[in-house]
C-alpha cells in the first residue's frame, strides 16, 4: 500500500472524529487501532487527529493545501471501506495538486 | 382528621417562610420573645400524637442535598420534625436535617472542614435529650426523633445569638460584609429585638495577613472556620486561636502574612465580616452588583467563577461551586486578577508610525493594512501564534485563516515542535481532577502543581491528607504542602523508575490506583517524545492504564491550550518563526520576540498592552475574557465557557470577529459570520469542543505508537511557572499581583 506513505505529500491534516462506545464508530474504532501505528510511521509529520465525542457520527476529514476541506462519514463503512475513503482522500489531494 | 394533623399543618406554612432561600421573606417575622418561647419545657407540654407520616407534603433537601448508601444496611431513619427520612450511618443531625429539607443556622459549620461545634447556633431539640444539642456534632441515631422548630430550640437560637452580639461591634454600615453577612441573616431570623448586654465590648487589634485578606478582628466571633481552612484545606499552619475565654482572638502567632495561594478563600468562608477582601474594601455593596457565571483562565484549571461587576467595571471574582473542577474554592490568582482587567488596555487599532510612534487609525484601515501586507508575503513566511488566553473560536478562525492563506504555521503558545497532539488521552487529563482522590499514588514529573495549577493541587492534598497517598516528584525543589518524596531532579530518575531500578517503581506497581502527573512544560522539551516514551513504560509497567483506571495525565499550563491541541495547533519546524516575515500574534504575550526577524511585519491582536506590543507594527484590540463569550477546555477536557460581564473596553471586538472580518478585507472570506456558525465549524475538527459543561473521556490510551529513536537528555526538569502570580497579560497588568509577587514570594 504505497499510497499510505504519500499521504503527507497531499494532504496537510487528517481527522478522525467518532464516538467512544456507539456501535456505529466501531469499525473507525477499529481502523484508528490496527492503522495509526502505521500511517504515523510512513507519515511521522503529518497530524492524524483523532478527535472523540459521545454521539458523533464517524468521519474522516481531509485538509489539503489553502484550507480546503474535504469530509466523508464512515457509518456502516467496513474497515477495508475506510481504507479506500481514505485512499479516495489522497487521490483528490493527488488531483488538487495539479 | 386529628387534632395534632391540625396542628402540624397551622405550623408549617411558618416554617418554610422562615427556611426560605430568599431573605426577604425574613421580614415577614416580627422577632419577639413569646411567653411560650421563655418555657423551656413548652415542646414538652405538647404531647400530640405523631402526624402518619403519609400526610407530610414532600420536602425538597436544602441545596440538593443528596445522599449515597454505600452499603442498604447502613442506612437508618430518623424523624425531623415528624417527617421520616433515610441517611447513611454516620451522618450528623444537621446533615440529617438538610437532607430532610430543614435548613440549620450555624456559623462554625462548614461542610467540607472537621467539625468544631463551638458556635452553638445549631442547636435543635432531641426527643428524650435533656437539653438541646449541637447537631453539627452530634452524629445521628435510628429513630432519633429531631424537632428544629419548637420553642426549645427557639429559645436556644436566640440565646446564642445574644451571646455572639455581646461582643460584636455594631458597626454594619460600614461593614463589606453587610448584606451577605450570615451574623446580619440570622440574627434577623433567629435573634431577639433586644440585647441584655450593657458593659464595654471588647476589641481585638487587627492583624496583617498580607496584600488580599483585610482583617478587622474585632468582629470575629470565633467560630475558626478560617483556622480549620488554613490547615486542612490550604496546608498552611498560619492561622491559629490565641488565648481563652474571652481573651481569645484568631492570629498568626507572631507577626507573618498568609502565604497560601488559596488564602483568598477564607473571606468567603468567614461568616462575619472579620476576613474581608482588601481589595474590594469599601469599593461596592453586594446588591449593586451584577453577577455572570464565568470561567477562570489564568490557569489550565478552568475553575468556575462568578464575576460580579457594576456598570463596565468588574469589582470582584467570586467562586461558584463545581465539585469536578474547583469544589467552591479559587486560588488567589483567580480571585484577584480582575483590577489587571481595568489598567494597560488596548482600546483602538493603532498602527506604527515612520517615527516608531504608535498611531490610532481606524478598523478599515488597520484591517486593509494587515490584509495587504499578508497578501504580500510568501504563504510559507506566515506564521500565527495565539496565545495564552484565547478561546477556542478565535483560535479555530486563526487556524482557517492562516490556512487559507496556505500557511501551516500557525499554533499556540507553551506548545513545543511538534508535539504530537494526535490522541487526546495524550495530552489531558484523563483521570479527571475529581477522579484524582480515587489515587493512592501520585508520581508527579516536572510539575509544580502548586503554583501550576492551585486546585489541582488542592485535590492532590485533599487525597493525600485523606488516605495517605504516596506522593513522589521529580523536578527542581520546590514547595509541597504535603508529604511527598523528592526523587530526583532530571530525567534520569525517570530512565530509572521505567527499568526498575528505582524503588519507587516497585511503588507504582503495589499501587491500586497509580496516576502519574506529567507537566505542561516538558511539552517545551527538545526530548519531550522520548521522556513521553519512557512515561509510557512506566505506566505499562505499573498497570497504570487499565479499562477501569486511567492514571496517565498531563497537566497543562494555560487556559487555552487544551483546546489548541484538539484544533492542531501545533508548531511544525523550529526554524518557521526565524523565517517569518508576518506574524500575527493573537495574544501571544511569551514569545520569544528575539526570534522574530527585524524584517517582519509583526501584527498584536489582543486586550493588553504587554510585552509583544513593543515590537508589533499593528495593534487590534480584542476582548478579555470577562468581555466575551468564549469557549476554553480545561486541561481535563471538559469544555466550559466565559460570558460576558461587562462591555468591551473603546472599539476593541472580538477575537474571532476580527479575524473574520480581516479575512474578508483579505479578499478570502472565512463561511461563518455567528458564534454558533464558528462552533459548528469547530464541530468538523474536535466535536467535544462543542459539548458544554462536559468532559469528553478519550480513548485509545494504549493505542502502539511509532518508536522513538531518540534518547532522553540529561537536562533537568525546569520551573514552568516563576511567579505564580504574574503569569499572563492580564496577571502582569494587575496591580495586586504585583504587591502580592511583592510581598509574597520574598525569599
Amino acid at each position: 500500500m504505497a499510497w499510505r506513505g504519500n499521504i503527507s505529500k497531499y494532504l496537510k491534516e487528517l481527522r478522525f472524529l467518532m464516538c467512544q462506545t456507539s456501535p456505529a464508530s466501531s469499525t473507525a474504532r477499529a481502523f484508528v487501532e490496527k492503522n495509526y501505528k502505521e500511517l504515523k510511521t510512513l507519515n511521522p509529520k503529518l497530524p492524524i487527529l483523532i478527535r472523540e465525542c459521545s454521539g458523533t457520527e464517524p468521519q474522516l476529514w481531509a485538509r489539503y493545501d489553502m484550507g480546503v476541506e474535504k469530509g466523508i462519514k464512515l457509518e456502516g463503512l467496513t474497515e477495508e471501506q475506510i481504507s479506500k475513503a481514505l485512499q479516495d482522500l489522497v487521490k483528490a489531494g493527488e488531483s488538487l495538486k495539479r | 382528621m386529628g387534632l395534632g394533623l391540625l396542628a402540624s399543618k397551622a405550623v408549617r406554612p411558618a416554617s418554610r417562610i422562615l427556611h426560605s432561600p430568599n431573605p426577604r421573606n425574613f421580614l415577614l417575622r416580627t422577632i419577639v420573645s413569646k411567653p411560650e418561647l421563655k418555657k423551656p419545657e413548652g415542646a414538652a407540654a405538647q404531647t400530640q400524637p405523631e402526624p402518619p407520616p403519609v400526610d407530610l407534603p414532600p420536602r425538597t433537601p436544602v441545596a440538593g442535598a443528596r445522599v449515597h448508601f454505600d452499603n442498604p444496611d447502613d442506612a437508618i431513619e430518623v424523624f425531623v420534625d415528624g417527617y421520616p427520612v433515610k441517611i447513611p450511618k454516620g451522618m450528623t443531625v444537621l446533615q440529617a436535617c438538610e437532607v430532610a429539607g430543614v435548613d440549620i443556622p450555624r456559623f462554625c459549620y462548614h461542610s467540607r472542614l472537621s467539625i468544631a461545634g463551638n458556635c452553638r447556633m445549631c442547636l435543635v431539640e432531641v426527643e428524650k435529650s435533656p437539653k438541646p444539642v449541637a447537631s453539627c456534632a452530634m452524629p445521628a441515631l435510628p429513630g432519633m426523633k429531631i424537632k428544629t422548630d419548637t420553642p426549645v430550640a427557639k429559645k436556644a437560637r436566640e440565646g446564642v445569638m445574644e451571646f455572639l452580639l455581646m461582643n460584636h461591634p455594631l458597626d454594619c454600615p460600614i461593614c463589606d460584609q453587610g448584606g451577605e453577612c450570615d451574623l446580619q441573616d440570622q440574627s434577623m431570623a433567629f435573634g431577639s429585638d433586644r440585647g441584655r448586654f450593657t458593659e464595654m465590648k471588647r476589641s481585638v487589634v487587627d492583624k496583617n495577613l498580607g496584600p488580599l485578606v483585610k482583617t478587622v478582628m474585632t468582629r470575629c466571633i470565633q467560630c475558626t472556620r478560617c483556622v480549620r481552612f488554613a490547615t486542612e484545606v490550604a496546608g498552611v499552619q498560619d492561622l491559629g486561636m490565641l488565648g481563652r475565654g474571652s481573651g481569645e482572638e484568631i492570629g498568626t502567632y507572631v507577626e507573618k502574612l498568609m502565604t497560601s495561594e488559596l488564602s483568598g478563600n477564607v473571606i468567603d468562608i468567614c461568616p462575619v465580616g472579620a476576613l474581608t477582601s482588601k481589595p474590594f474594601a469599601f469599593k461596592a455593596r453586594n446588591w449593586e452588583l451584577k453577577g455572570t457565571e464565568s470561567i477562570d483562565v489564568t490557569d489550565a484549571v478552568g475553575s468556575n467563577i462568578r464575576i460580579d461587576s457594576r456598570g463596565p467595571e468588574v469589582m470582584r471574582i467570586v467562586p461558584r461551586l463545581n465539585e469536578d473542577i474547583n469544589e467552591e474554592w479559587i486560588s488567589d490568582k483567580t480571585r484577584f486578577c480582575y483590577d489587571g482587567l481595568k489598567r494597560q488596555r488596548l482600546n483602538d487599532p493603532m498602527i506604527r508610525g515612520r517615527d516608531g510612534r504608535f498611531k490610532a487609525v481606524s478598523w478599515r484601515d488597520a484591517l486593509a493594512v494587515v490584509a495587504e501586507i499578508a497578501h504580500q508575503t510568501k504563504p510559507e513566511e506566515i506564521v500565527g501564534i495565539s496565545g495564552r488566553l484565547s478561546d477556542t473560536e478565535s483560535m479555530m478562525a486563526l487556524k482557517d485563516f492562516l490556512n487559507r492563506m496556505g500557511s501551516d504555521n500557525v499554533w499556540c503558545e507553551g506548545i513545543g515542535v511538534n508535539t504530537n497532539a494526535d490522541l487526546r488521552s495524550g495530552y489531558i487529563m484523563n483521570t479527571s481532577i475529581a477522579g484524582l482522590e480515587k489515587a493512592d499514588v501520585f508520581l508527579l514529573v516536572g510539575t509544580q502543581p502548586r503554583v501550576e495549577a492551585a486546585m489541582v493541587n488542592a485535590r492532590i492534598r485533599k487525597t493525600v491528607k485523606a488516605t495517605q497517598a504516596k506522593v513522589g516528584y521529580i523536578g527542581p525543589p520546590t514547595d509541597f504542602n504535603y508529604d511527598h518524596q523528592h526523587l530526583g531532579a532530571d530525567p534520569q530518575t525517570l530512565l530509572d523508575i521505567a527499568e526498575g531500578r528505582h524503588p519507587f517503581s516497585k511503588t507504582i506497581s503495589n499501587a491500586k490506583n497509580p496516576c502519574i502527573i506529567v507537566g505542561g512544560g516538558v511539552l517545551e522539551r527538545k526530548d519531550k517524545d522520548a521522556i513521553l516514551a519512557t512515561i509510557e513504560t512506566i505506566a505499562k509497567n505499573g498497570k497504570v492504564v487499565r479499562p477501569d483506571w486511567n492514571g496517565l495525565n498531563m497537566l497543562l499550563l494555560h487556559a487555552a491550550q487544551t483546546a489548541a491541541l484538539d484544533l492542531g495547533l501545533v508548531p511544525r519546524s523550529e526554524k518557521s518563526l526565524e523565517s517569518a516575515k508576518f506574524v500575527y500574534l493573537m495574544g501571544a504575550d511569551d514569545v520569544n520576540l528575539e526570534q522574530i526577524p527585524n524584517d517582519a511585519f509583526v501584527v498584536y491582536q489582543g486586550h493588553h498592552g504587554d510585552k509583544s506590543v513593543y515590537r508589533a507594527n499593528v495593534i487590534l484590540p480584542a476582548a478579555a475574557f470577562s468581555e466575551k463569550e468564549g469557549t476554553y477546555e480545561n486541561t481535563e477536557g471538559c469544555v466550559q465557557q466565559t460570558l460576558p460581564a461587562v462591555p468591551t473596553v473603546g472599539d476593541a471586538r472580538d477575537d474571532w470577529k476580527i479575524i473574520r472580518a480581516l479575512s474578508e478585507v483579505a479578499g478570502m472570506r472565512l463561511p461563518y459570520d455567528t458564534i454558533s456558525a464558528i462552533r459548528a465549524r469547530i464541530k468538523t475538527v474536535a466535536p467535544n469542543l462543542v459539548h458544554m459543561d462536559e468532559r469528553e473521556p478519550a480513548i485509545f490510551s494504549s493505542l502502539p505508537k511509532p518508536d522513538i529513536t531518540e534518547k532522553v537528555s540529561k537536562t533537568p526538569f525546569g520551573i514552568a511557572v516563576e511567579n505564580f502570580y504574574m503569569t499572563d497579560a492580564i496577571t502582569r497588568a494587575s496591580k495586586i499581583m504585583a504587591q502580592c509577587s511583592a510581598a509574597l514570594l520574598k525569599k
